[in-house]
């Protein structure tokens, strides 16, 4: 095979990488904070796609902006969603049953607006950029996936600012590594709490905006989706967010170069056998790998 | 007669079902240092956790600064100056020193002061600056013991529970934690301490109380404990 052909899967995983850590970021902070495992991230990308098709067909928005109105519409949506669900839910610092059967069957009940509102047929987001290619010597990128990534990666950077640099992203990151340590200077958990299920939810709807500009869509739409989410989650040792780019970066590898090998029809079992092979071999994530030495305080 | 910080009555506190305090009472004047000895598992960190918002009460009463905050969410303890260092420091092992530090001063009310506050920490613990921008986890014992301590200065408590600072620490940097007791206890803050190191908590304490299976057994005057048989047996060491 040529080297240019190897070269532009490379560049392809890479783009996809971008926009599968944007699609985990949410359900990772979410669990950090909360140890809430999120299925309903599948509902809110779904809808997180139709609310920007419905933007671009009915007022003629562009897609990307679509996806820029997304965040604040889906970070209110998820305050709601915490307020009006998730709060009743007892804290606790491990997976509870409660917890997930809540989200599961919020999914199903978003999944059942979905097909309720806009019925079963497949839809996509279709526009001058869509069949775009940008030429670099060799190299042939769909433009379409460039702008996707530049999306992605700019949305990561900026939450990842946020979480450096103000009070709201330091109690996140506090909390994900010791919640009771939180409580003791003063952090109101339920307040970041509710605030980290809204950012969450706005990254699951815009990063549902970006799936809908590469895929058709179905109110099922979700459901490969949050697999892939949770194979990167897990690859990523569940709580980290270094974890979640490098596990984006595996699977997105894995999956583009088993086309080399695998015949199309076995894609969808690829995210499933990492999974597999993720839980059995490396259950703390990859990082456990570069972890020589990490005292607990 | 001196202010009464903090007045605890007739105390009950469980995990679930169990029951491991028992009608604790006890109060600190302001401007002292009251010591809370005892055994293993005696009840002491569940009391200051209780006393810290972390573990609700079960029975009894909590009176800081004259106000009832038994009920009391931790977060708004911390803003009425109540602050815990706890057991175990419990850094965030990921975060850096300063990221640590400044979170000890997370509450509204304390933002606006914290670099201040934080030149302050660093002048008092000048090791924690030099390793500002690791990751707290990867300190020494003692420094992250000096880490937690400075992380509770940064709220600018008035009371300070300060619990087991010297577990796990070599004698030489038990010894050096303590001065640094003694320096914030002369800075004025209150501080209710509690610990297994029976022999430092009564040199640096004024007031003593002895905790055992979850009771106050005995209180007094830490001086005058010092003489008394059963603390010297049990606590000191002296053969009888
Ligand atoms: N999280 C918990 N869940 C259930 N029981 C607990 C928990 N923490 C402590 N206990 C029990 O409560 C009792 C009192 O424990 P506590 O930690 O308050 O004692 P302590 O006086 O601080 O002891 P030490 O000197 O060893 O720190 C013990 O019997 C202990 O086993
Ligand atoms: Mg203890």
């Amino acid at each position: 095979m040529p080297a240019a052909d190897v070269l532009n899967l490379l560049i392809a995983a890479l783009l996809l990488a971008g926009l599968y850590a944007a699609m985990s970021v949410g359900m990772t902070i979410i669990y950090g904070v909360m140890k809430i495992v999120n299925l309903a991230h599948a509902g809110f990308m779904m809808l997180g796609a139709y609310f920007v098709l419905e933007l671009h067909e009915r007022l003629g928005m562009d897609p990307l902006i679509g996806v820029l109105f997304a965040f604040p519409v889906f970070f209110l949506g998820g305050m709601l969603v915490y307020w009006l669900l998730v709060r009743w839910i007892p804290m606790s610092d491990q997976p509870t049953l409660a917890s997930l059967l809540l989200m599961f069957g919020l999914w199903l009940v978003l999944q059942n607006i979905g097909y309720l509102v806009w019925g079963n047929s497949d839809r996509a987001i279709l526009t001058a950029r869509t069949f775009r290619t940008v030429h670099l010597g060799p190299i042939l990128i769909p433009y379409i996936r460039l702008v996707v990534f530049a999306a992605a990666a700019s949305s990561l950077a900026v939450l990842e600012l946020a979480l450096r640099k103000t009070w709201f992203g330091m109690s996140v990151r506090a909390l994900m590594q010791n919640q009771q340590a939180g409580r003791i200077v003063g952090i109101h958990v339920e307040r970041t709490a509710r605030r980290t299920f809204g950012l969450g939810t706005a990254f699951a709807g815009a990063a549902g905006g970006l799936l809908a500009m590469l895929y058709s869509f179905s109110p099922d739409f979700g459901r490969p989706f949050l697999l892939r989410s949770f194979v990167i989650i897990v690859l990523g040792g569940l709580e980290s967010f270094s974890g979640v780019a490098v596990g984006a970066l595996i699977l997105a590898l894995v999956e583009t170069l088993s086309i080399l090998v695998l015949p199309a029809g076995y894609q969808p079992a690829i995210a499933f056998g990492l999974l597999v092979l993720a839980l059995v071999v490396l259950p703390g994530g990859v990082a456990t790998l570069f972890q020589k030495r990490q005292r607990l305080a | 007669m001196a202010d009464i910080l903090l007045q605890v009555e007739n105390l009950d506190a469980a995990y679930g079902a169990v029951q491991v305090v028992w009608g604790v009472s006890l109060r600190v004047e302001q401007g002292k240092v009251v010591s809370l000895i005892g055994p293993n598992g005696a009840g002491k960190t569940t009391t200051l956790k209780v006393l810290a918002g972390l573990l609700p009460a079960k029975n009894g009463r909590i009176c800081f600064r004259g106000q009832d905050v038994t009920n009391e969410a931790s977060h708004k303890r911390v803003e009425r100056k109540l602050s815990l260092i706890p057991e175990e420091r419990q850094l965030w092992p990921r975060m850096t020193v300063e990221e640590n530090l400044v979170m000890g001063a997370y509450p509204a009310r304390l933002r606006p002061k914290a670099r201040e506050n934080l030149d302050r920490i660093y002048e008092m613990f000048p090791r924690l600056k030099e390793r500002r921008g690791q990751a707290a986890g990867t300190l020494s014992g003692g420094e992250q013991q000096m880490c937690a301590i400075g992380r509770g200065l940064m709220a600018d408590p008035m009371l300070l529970l300060l619990d087991e600072p010297s577990l796990g620490l070599a004698p030489m940097l038990v010894e050096e934690v303590f001065q640094y007791v003694r320096r914030i206890a002369a800075q004025g803050v209150t501080i209710l301490l509690a610990g297994q190191n029976a022999n430092y908590a009564l040199q640096v304490s004024d007031y003593c109380y002895v905790m055992e299976t979850g009771r106050i057994a005995l209180e007094g005057p830490s001086a005058e404990l010092v003489t008394n048989d059963h603390v010297r047996c049990a606590y000191l060491g002296a053969t009888s």
